[in-house]
């Protein structure tokens, strides 16, 4: 944790880096999903405007936990207490994809 | 009481205290969240299953201000870790200053939220029995006579009893007779009942004498006599009576069933209660006298006959009698009540086109026959405008090997009906959108200056399969879209609330321990990346894709 003065003034400006890139970022995700010469795959929306629009997400969520959220040098029982819900998270998310093969959901199957 | 490890850390966490819980919150918060993300995905996965899929609303809300609340909590999170920095290298003044701004940001958000929702909730749809699907804004009641394609003077328009105009959507019937339950009326519609009765020069009156049995056994005698004017004093002395003779009827069963058993375990010694069940009943003999006459319903006459008026969710119409959702039957013959579109600002023919691939029809065929084309010249006229245009994109994509795609190809909207109107190509039609018309959808008053979207639509009754505003109600689409981004605007207004506290309440702690102020500081401002970062995935999910 920066907590001298002069580490904090220096920390000042990488937040200010990562407050541009998160800009930028955005404005990519945008022009991506609607510009037709950034159009990757087929024309619309489609597989590949999803990878790229929830990489572009992904990049920008991991700096803000990172430098804003100051995770790039938290202790070790913050990582375990954060990180350790996404477990569950995709836990519960799995659970649900069983009953994705389960007949009582499966509107043919009765027929 | 002096809270503990708020400045220094602990030794064996190295942690302070609050950090901590701020952690353990925010690992509860990734779950709730996880949770309603993966009701998402699971929710879109469905919907694109080809056998029993429906067409997902693909970008169905505006870029702009989804852009701009972006960009505005993209700023808010830079100046909330300035703000924390100031404290840190103790400067108040530049703190108030990041801080203001972090809590003005959150206000803008909520504004531009707040302006998104409104247009959502004044914003008609319609799915048609065909499967067509038609959106726009509905027109207010015009008194006969006047022209509904002209422009209507206040005085033109039919009023309530309280003088509001009527939103051309309510089921009217010509109603000579009201059924309550006694138990379940539900007493603002009694008095809607009373009102519009009251409007139509008629009168709500027991239709005939309520005999009920004072007591057990006794003969029945008039308790409300017949003509008696429908008041909610009348109903409640009927549901008294009712709710007593239940109770004792109730009472007598039991103690006759008890009575059952007992004589049912004396005839077969040993047996459970499972084996002897079927032996049990209840004896007439044992009923005879003690039971007393219930009303669950009573009946009212209308004299004369009086036009009333339901809001579609309340009512299961039928052509004689039609039922409320609190039981009551409305005796009466069912009116015109066709739903009417002052503007019509888009047609989507996608479920149609999809249900016809899933039959192995030709969607194009069916399309045709639907009934929105076959009785709105201008709907027909835009719908042949869209087809052209769909070909030229066609033969512009072909050499690249692409092809429009499936919103494309079926759905016409309030942007085509513009670019139509002006004489533009579909391919500028992103040109023709105004700033203005990015937040607050499309303005009419404007548009109908060069006829760009068809006006006065009247849908039969018997053509509507379902209607609702843009609300949850619609599709799974706003059910999870007002569901996560209200529920991420929850935490936008809760976590301002904290920041603006530390904000106008802070000084006194700054003077006295600037270290504690500066570690809640960076507490409530974890909280806010978090709502930050929740945005960021929100704003692709549900604005792009």
């Amino acid at each position: 944790m920066a907590d001298s003065p002069e580490q904090i003034r220096k920390k000042t400006k990488s937040y200010l880096a990562v407050g541009a890139v998160l800009f930028l970022g955005t404005i990519l995700t945008v022009l991506v999903a609607t510009q037709e010469w950034l159009d990757f795959g087929g024309h619309g929306f489609d597989f590949h405007d999803c990878i790229i629009g929830l990489c572009i997400a992904t990049v920008k969520a991991s700096l803000v936990a990172a430098i804003f959220m100051h995770l790039n040098h938290e202790k070790k029982a913050i990582y375990w207490i954060f990180f350790g819900s996404f477990v569950f998270v995709f836990f519960l998310a799995w659970l649900i994809s069983l009953a994705h093969g389960s007949p009582i959901f499966d509107q043919f199957f009765y027929r | 009481m002096e809270i503990p490890f708020v400045v220094t850390p602990r030794k064996d966490t190295g942690l302070t205290n609050s950090k901590i819980a701020i952690w353990l919150f925010l690992a509860s918060e990734v779950m709730l969240f996880g949770g309603f993300f993966s009701a998402y995905v699971y929710l879109r996965v469905g919907a694109s299953d080809p056998a029993g899929g429906y067409p997902w609303p693909e970008r169905a809300l505006p870029i702009l201000p989804g852009l701009i609340n972006t960009f505005v909590l993209i700023a808010s999170s830079v100046t909330v870790v300035f703000a924390w920095a100031a404290l840190k290298l103790r400067e108040w003044r530049k703190f108030q200053c990041f801080m203001g701004f972090t809590v003005l940001c959150a206000c803008v958000f909520m504004v531009l939220k707040g302006l998104e929702y409104n247009v959502k909730f004044h914003h008609q749809a319609l799915r048609m029995s065909d499967g067509a699907v038609v959106e726009g804004h509905l027109a207010a009641e015009l008194k006969e006579g006047v022209d509904p394609h002209g422009e209507a003077k206040a005085d033109d328009y039919v009023l309530d009893h309280k003088g509001n105009k009527i939103e051309e959507n309510k089921i009217y019937v010509e109603a000579a007779g009201l059924t309550f339950n006694t138990t379940r009326y539900y007493q603002d519609w009694v008095k809607e009942f009373l009102t519009e009765a009251k409007h139509h020069d008629a009168k709500i009156t027991l239709a005939s004498d309520l005999k009920l049995s004072p007591k057990p056994g006794a003969p029945a005698e008039t308790v409300v006599p017949a003509d008696t004017e429908l008041s909610l004093e009348v109903l409640a002395k009927i549901k008294n009576l009712h709710l007593a003779a239940r109770a004792n009827n109730a009472a007598v069963r039991t103690a006759a069933l008890k009575k059952a058993w007992v004589a049912a375990h004396a005839a077969y010694p040993g047996k459970r209660d499972w084996e002897i069940s079927d032996k049990v009943s209840i004896d007439p003999k044992e009923l005879e006298g003690k039971m007393m006459e219930e009303a669950a319903s009573v009946a009212f006459k209308i004299d004369p006959p009086a036009k009333l008026s339901f809001g579609p969710r309340d009512v299961k119409q039928g052509e004689t009698s039609s039922a409320l959702r609190d039981g009551t039957v409305v005796e009466g013959k069912l009116l015109e009540s066709p739903m009417v579109f002052h503007y019509v600002d888009a047609v989507d023919f996608r479920y149609t086109a999809q249900k016809a691939v899933q039959k192995g029809l030709d969607p194009m065929v069916e399309i045709e026959k639907s009934w929105v084309l076959a009785h709105n010249p201008e709907i027909r006229a835009a719908w042949e405008w869209h087809k052209a245009e769909i070909k030229k994109l066609e033969e512009h994509l072909k050499a690249k090997g692409q092809e429009p795609t499936f919103t494309e190809r079926y759905r016409v909207e309030w942007k085509d009906f513009v670019a139509k109107a002006e004489g533009k190509p579909r391919a500028d039609r992103e040109k023709v959108i105004q700033f203005k018309e990015q937040f607050l959808g499309p303005d009419y008053d404007e548009r109908a200056k060069v006829h760009a979207f068809p006006s006065h639509l009247e849908v039969p009754r018997e053509q509507i399969a379902f209607a609702s505003k843009f609300t949850p109600a619609w599709n799974p689409f706003y059910a999870i879209y007002f569901t996560i981004t209200g529920l991420h605007g929850l935490h936008v207004i809760g976590g301002a609330l904290v920041l603006g506290y530390y904000l106008f309440r802070g000084k006194k702690m700054y003077d006295t321990n600037p270290e504690w102020l500066a570690n809640r500081v960076e507490v409530g401002g974890l909280f806010w990346h978090f709502v930050d970062l929740v945005w960021i995935f929100l704003f692709p999910l549900l604005y792009l894709m």
